[in-house]
């Protein structure tokens, strides 16, 4: 008796009993749909984070600076002589300096709108570009302007789009708007990445005080640590204490973050897989009883000269063909809660996350239903033979 | 003249707890290629053992079994399976058809252990069918067919292999006379065409339907000889045989 014919013998048995093989396939449905529901997730969720943090540059580095006192501070200056002095792996430097105060445009206060002073090199850091008017200029630094540059969503929100010349107020100092970026988001929303507003750090820091950060691109995305090091090097230089100033690079953060979601993933994953197992249990069970109530027709078929190794065979391949089929129908179900589940989320948090499962983890998750199915169905199938 | 079937001093032993059970002892006949041999006896007479070994589903505890001049004896389960499927066909008393097949599926599965293409398996089904009269019903399921039908699609399951040997256990037991006669009839019509058939019954009636009777009692064979000669079916009390008292 051929592979084939016992396939065939199988799904004919299967079809013979609809409800409980469909009652023996649900753990394996469950399990499969959940582990790819969660790998594609976590897959979505590394791809957001790995996403955003691309959107800074996975080139940058981030200088936090505290001033220790009046004896020994680290001037803007002398932040730009230290990335001169290393160009061999510094390129552009900007200080950073987060605006605490809202954004006013008219009578409207915008709680959302994330407010920054950099330097002129800040969108060549960042990757935006300016779509209308001009972007930061030396000269706006230098004389500390009263100007600032919008993200998309602010001119076609508040401006129709002819935002440039316009005024707004941050932090109580009205400042015009004499550039609009190009948009970056998928969507002009608030709160989105459209939602911002860039002004020279000169004129930042008098409106909000010291400036305590910098961005600083690498030349080379491979020499991360030789970076960090000629950073911290200098930075010891100046403070003779190396708990005055942080050095991260964007990479190692992102990194970090991946790995933590990995790790959460795998957890959550290994919990899915738990039901699997359980699936693989309930395949188990229920071949011991077939095999208990087929008494009869192994005898039978044993009297019209089948060997052991094909009623074994038999059995092993009905239970491999229904975790089989468990684990298409888990996969068919899992890629569909995939989809649903790229549409809550992204209504709910207003940003795209695509949850897409990898080819190897649907392909694991199919190969560990049907492994479990040939294991679980050797067992009660080594037991049909004795009969 | 090389047996078909032949019994050397055979005996089979069960083993129930402390107690041991003689079911055949030394038993020895032969049935030759073309007989129709019935194996007649009460309920524990030996006559199941003899049927179980005679199909090479049990082997005996003593003594030797020839199948076609095969040793059963020494073989393993698989060579077991392998004899079945070769050289016997079986009718049982209650048809033992499969459920879930159709009649052509039924009687295609000797076919299928034997490794047969499933295109020829198709066809000799069919025709094994047609020849006990069903060939219009092989779509359907057992259950559907009466229960002379369904012996008579076990016989052509029993057929379809081309076997040596057609073992047919109480083949009438759950059938009226009308259908019993009929399924009798074919039995006899095989032997006509060639066949070896051996019949194991408790109903001397039936017996006497084949040409030759082997009566067991008690693990021994106490007649073996033509069905019309009167001790073949006298009952061994008004024989006043074993009437000695111990």
């Amino acid at each position: 008796m051929s592979i084939l014919e016992s396939v065939e013998l199988a799904l004919k048995n299967i079809v013979s009993s609809k409800t409980r093989t469909l009652l023996t396939m649900l753990g394996i449905i469950i399990g499969v749909a959940a582990v790819i529901v969660i790998v594609g997730l976590g897959n979505g969720l590394e791809g957001y984070v790995a996403g955003s943090f691309s959107d800074m540059g996975t080139n940058t580095l981030t200088v936090t600076v505290m001033s220790r006192g009046s004896t020994r501070s680290l001037s803007v200056d002398e932040m730009y002589e230290i990335v001169a002095e290393n160009s061999q792996y510094l390129d552009l430097c900007s200080p950073t300096v987060n605006m605490m105060g809202y954004v006013k445009i008219g009578s409207e206060t915008l709680s959302s709108t994330s407010s920054m002073g950099v330097s002129e090199d800040y969108f060549g850091i960042s990757g935006d570009t300016v779509a209308k008017g001009r972007g930061l200029q030396y000269s706006d630094i230098a004389n500390r302007s009263k100007v600032c540059v919008i993200g998309a969503f602010l001119d076609q929100a508040y401006f129709g789009g002819n935002a440039v010349g316009e005024t707004l107020r941050v932090g109580g100092t009205s400042l015009t708007i004499v550039g609009v970026l190009a948009q970056s988001g998928e969507r002009l929303e608030e709160g989105g990445a459209d939602d911002c507003l860039y002004l020279p750090y000169s004129t930042a820091s008098r409106i909000s005080g010291e400036i305590s950060s910098y961005v600083v691109t690498m030349r080379d995305e491979d020499h991360i640590d030789e970076s960090v090091d000629a950073l911290e090097r200098a930075l010891y230089a100046v403070f003779a204490s190396d708990s005055y100033y942080t050095v991260t690079s964007m990479a190692e953060m992102l990194e970090t973050m991946t790995s933590m979601i990995n790790i959460l993933v795998g957890v959550l994953a290994g919990i899915a897989a738990i039901s699997l197992v359980v699936g693989g249990i309930g395949i188990m069970n229920i071949m011991l009883v077939s095999v208990t109530e087929r008494t009869r027709e192994i005898g039978i078929r044993k009297s019209l000269g089948a060997k052991e190794r094909c009623i074994m065979q038999q059995f092993v391949i009905e239970a491999a063909c229904t975790s089989a089929l468990g684990g298409i129908t888990g996969i068919l179900i899992g890629r569909g809660l995939s989809v649903l589940a790229s549409r809550v989320v992204t209504r709910l948090m207003g940003e795209t996350l695509t949850v897409s499962p990898t080819a190897a983890a649907v392909g694991m998750a199919f190969g560990i239903s049907v492994g479990i199915g040939i294991l679980f169905g050797y067992l009660p199938a080594k037991n049909a033979h004795v009969r | 003249m090389k047996a078909l079937i032949e019994f050397q001093q055979v005996c089979k032993y069960y083993y129930m707890g402390d107690d041991t059970v003689v079911a055949a002892d030394h038993i020895s006949f032969q049935v030759f290629k073309g007989e129709f041999v019935a194996i007649v006896g009460q309920s524990g007479s030996g006559k199941s053992t003899c049927m179980n070994i005679i199909g090479c589903l049990d082997v005996p505890s003593e003594g030797t079994y020839l199948l076609d001049g095969r040793d059963v004896g020494q073989m393993d389960k698989d060579e077991l399976a392998e004899i079945r499927n070769e050289l016997l066909g079986f009718i049982f008393q209650q048809y033992n058809l499969l459920p879930k097949l159709n009649l052509l599926e039924n009687v295609e599965v000797p076919l299928m252990y034997a490794g047969v293409p499933k295109r020829e398996r198709r066809e000799r089904a069919k025709i094994a069918l047609e020849m006990v009269g069903l060939g219009d019903k092989i779509k359907h399921k057992p259950n559907e067919l009466s229960g002379g039908q369904q012996q008579r699609v076990s016989i052509a399951r029993a057929l379809v292999g081309e076997p040596a040997v057609i073992l047919a256990d109480e083949p009438t037991g759950a059938l009226d006379s009308r259908t019993g006669r009929e399924v009798l009839g074919i039995l006899q019509e095989l032997h006509a065409a060639g066949h070896t058939v051996v019949l194991i019954t408790h109903d001397n009636s039936i017996a006497v339907q084949a040409q030759r009777i082997i009566r067991l009692e008690d693990g021994h064979v106490l007649y073996d000889g033509p069905s019309d000669a009167p001790e073949a079916v006298v009952t061994p009390r008004a024989a006043g045989m074993g009437g000695v008292p111990s």
